[in-house]
């Protein structure tokens, strides 16, 4: 993993026309920018939509960069701004998520007990995504859309969080506490 | 546990979750990776300088805005307005080059282009559109008068 301080060395080989530089910034970036467009419960199409074109903008702007190492930061406010135009050129349509990826097939060669307790267990695990999928869901806005950007994969800095949300960074720290106390009480 | 612990386990819990949940979807890792391929040297960008949905604030956004869209984009010696009009599926655009001024249109998208003419006086409009990433790029028709020139990729 990239560590923040070679991301303005990554950016500037990518400007360069160093497309393995390019796919450096494309694994570190693309779960933040997916994230982004979660937090603003964008339907599937159009964060496919706003995905694409925060890349495709970059693609211009990689040579063009006031500040090469807060990439992240530009790219957050890049996909913010996307789902910001869709949001309000449209009507919105919630997304529900599909809980069905929790289930998984038995296999063939437990014994009756062995596949009663795993069964038992994924069940259990299943529950417990549920609820606290569902907890998630019920956040106030705030919240809901703070912790969204913070789940993204790698996780992302809180320059780029605050980016992504038009909030000052020094409020990211105490709201995350906040909220994720919120959700252990809604799983309560 | 200190409850940093206890925040910490429950958002990798979380972020979890949502890879399993909600991952990014593999095509479009492979979308932004062919990105990088759109890079062109060869034009100046137009910078987009304005778009009527983001610059108005939400007491301001009346319902024809919602159908209708302006987006302006600049370069050093040309600029240009874009009206997008947007219906369900479509979208259409109705564009302005300032200084006005005959040019071949080609509107990018991701799956191919489409060319258009800009008329003498600098207007252009396209056919029905899908929605997505889009850029317009320029060639003057007088080829002297402006370079070739490609505005920011936005989503129609």
């Amino acid at each position: 993993m990239v560590d923040q301080a070679d991301i303005g060395r990554v950016v500037t080989e990518a400007a360069d026309g160093d497309g393995d530089a390019w796919g450096v910034l494309v694994q570190r970036f693309s779960g933040l920018v997916w994230a982004v467009t979660r937090a603003h419960r964008l339907p599937s199409a159009d964060a496919a939509d706003v995905f694409q074109t925060t890349w495709l903008r970059l693609a211009e702007h990689i040579h063009r960069l006031d500040n090469p190492a807060a990439v992240g930061a530009w790219i957050a406010t890049a996909a913010r701004r996307e789902c910001l135009q869709i949001i309000r050129a449209s009507a919105r349509v919630i997304p529900i998520p599909d809980m069905t990826r929790f289930d998984t097939t038995p296999s063939g060669d437990n014994t009756p007990e062995e596949a009663f307790l795993r069964s038992e267990r994924e069940q259990q695990d299943k529950e417990r995504a549920q609820a606290l999928w569902n907890a998630l869901e019920r956040l106030p806005r705030r919240c809901h859309d703070l912790l969204r950007v913070l789940m993204a994969s790698p996780p992302p800095s809180y320059a780029e969080v605050a980016a992504a949300l038009d909030l000052p960074i020094g409020s990211i720290g105490p709201t995350r506490a906040r909220c994720l106390q919120r959700v252990r009480e809604e799983l309560a | 546990m200190r409850d940093e612990e206890y925040d910490n386990d429950l958002e990798e819990e979380l972020r979890w979750l949502a890879g399993r949940l909600e991952p990014v979807p593999p095509g479009l890792l492979r979308a932004a990776q062919d990105a990088f391929a759109w890079r062109d040297m060869d034009h100046e960008l137009a910078e987009l300088v304005s778009d009527s949905l983001l610059d108005a604030d939400e007491a301001t956004l009346v319902r024809s805005s919602q159908e209708q869209r302006l987006v302006s984009f600049r370069a050093s010696r040309v600029s240009i307005d874009v009206e997008v009009t947007r219906s369900r599926d479509e979208r259409s655009l109705l564009g302005q080059l300032t200084p006005p001024q005959p040019a071949v249109v080609e509107i990018r998208r991701r799956q191919g282009a489409v060319s258009v003419e800009a008329d003498e006086l600098g207007r252009f409009r396209s056919g029905p559109l899908q929605p997505g990433p889009a850029s317009l790029r320029f060639r003057s028709a007088a080829a002297a008068a402006m370079p070739v020139v490609a505005t920011d990729w936005f989503c129609l």
